[in-house]
């Protein structure tokens, strides 16, 4: 199919589903639908394709480290906090 | 109500501490922290993007997590309870600074328009590997596309898709209906997905 003969009633609602679909939420039958569908609709496709790699991408984004600085100032602060409570318990 | 741990309805590698830390055994507070320091620093920078707001974000949270934990009920995993805790602290803090504007994200925004030029072909940027594409400079424009997000966008595309929450419960976190994360969740990705687009366009 070609993008002049996008069925757009179709594709629009195969494009509203398109995460519960990469987020495996969606049932077999629509599964099935929306995977005939882009096997021969190529803007769908497209549309998939870069999606479900817009959503890889961000679920491999790392990590940043937790600056020594912050990591002992929150030490202590947690610490002052536990000698409170301590001290009122006792 | 004292807490009977046989009457426990879920599992959760967390439980044993926080039961000690409810039992008088406060020094063992800092073993939490460690657990989730990290975690809660780089939802702070997802969220704010600003190291001093993160930082605050951690301290705040943790403040709340010491004042409250002796309410925890057991019923939920700790760290949903935890996260439940950043997110209004965040929602508070963010309240009093104004940041990126709050406004819908519609799908129509998203959509082909008439004239549109569609690529007859699967981008690159979408084929190759993912570890050859990822570098600094694209995780930076990920970061920062995700900063310009309205809040209750960001909020559940952080927590779903970098924190790696369900939908249920990004969904008891945020107090909302699955239905509702599923549409905000959509709509968030189709909006970093615009910028990804964007920025490969550059490439070409």
């Amino acid at each position: 199919m070609t993008s002049d003969q996008h069925d757009h009633s179709h594709c629009l609602s195969m494009f509203q589903k398109l995460s519960e679909y990469i987020d495996n939420e969606l049932d077999e039958m629509t599964c099935r639908d929306i995977e005939r569908h882009v096997e021969e609709c190529v803007p769908c496709k497209i549309c998939l394709e870069t999606l479900k790699r817009t959503v890889n991408l961000c679920k491999k984004l790392e990590s940043k480290p937790v600056p020594e600085s912050v990591s002992l100032k929150l030490k202590e602060f947690i610490q002052s906090m536990s000698d409170g409570r301590s001290i009122v318990q006792k | 109500m004292m807490y009977n741990p046989d009457r426990r309805k879920i599992q959760d590698k967390d439980f044993e501490l926080v039961e000690a830390i409810n039992s008088g055994r406060f020094e063992l507070f800092q073993e939490l922290v460690k657990r989730y320091e990290q975690k809660l620093y780089n939802f702070g920078l997802r969220m704010c993007g600003d190291v001093c707001d993160a930082e605050d974000l951690v301290q705040d949270t943790f403040l709340n997590v010491f004042r409250y934990l002796k309410d925890f009920r057991y019923e939920t995993k700790f760290k949903n309870w935890l996260y439940r805790i950043a997110t209004s602290t965040c929602i508070k803090k963010r309240r009093k600074s104004k940041f990126a504007p709050e406004r819908e994200l519609s799908l129509d925004e998203f959509w082909p328009k008439e004239d549109a030029h569609i690529p007859d072909a699967v981008p690159e940027w979408a084929q190759i590997p993912l570890n050859k594409l990822l570098n600094v400079e694209l995780s930076n424009t990920i970061r920062n596309a995700i900063l310009e997000l309205p809040e209750k966008y960001r909020l559940v595309i952080v927590l779903r898709d970098l924190e790696g929450f369900s939908t249920a419960e990004t969904a008891q976190i945020l107090n909302l209906k699955p239905s509702n994360i599923k549409v905000r969740l959509h709509r968030a990705r189709l909006y970093l997905r615009d910028k990804l687009k964007g920025y490969f366009a550059h490439d070409e």
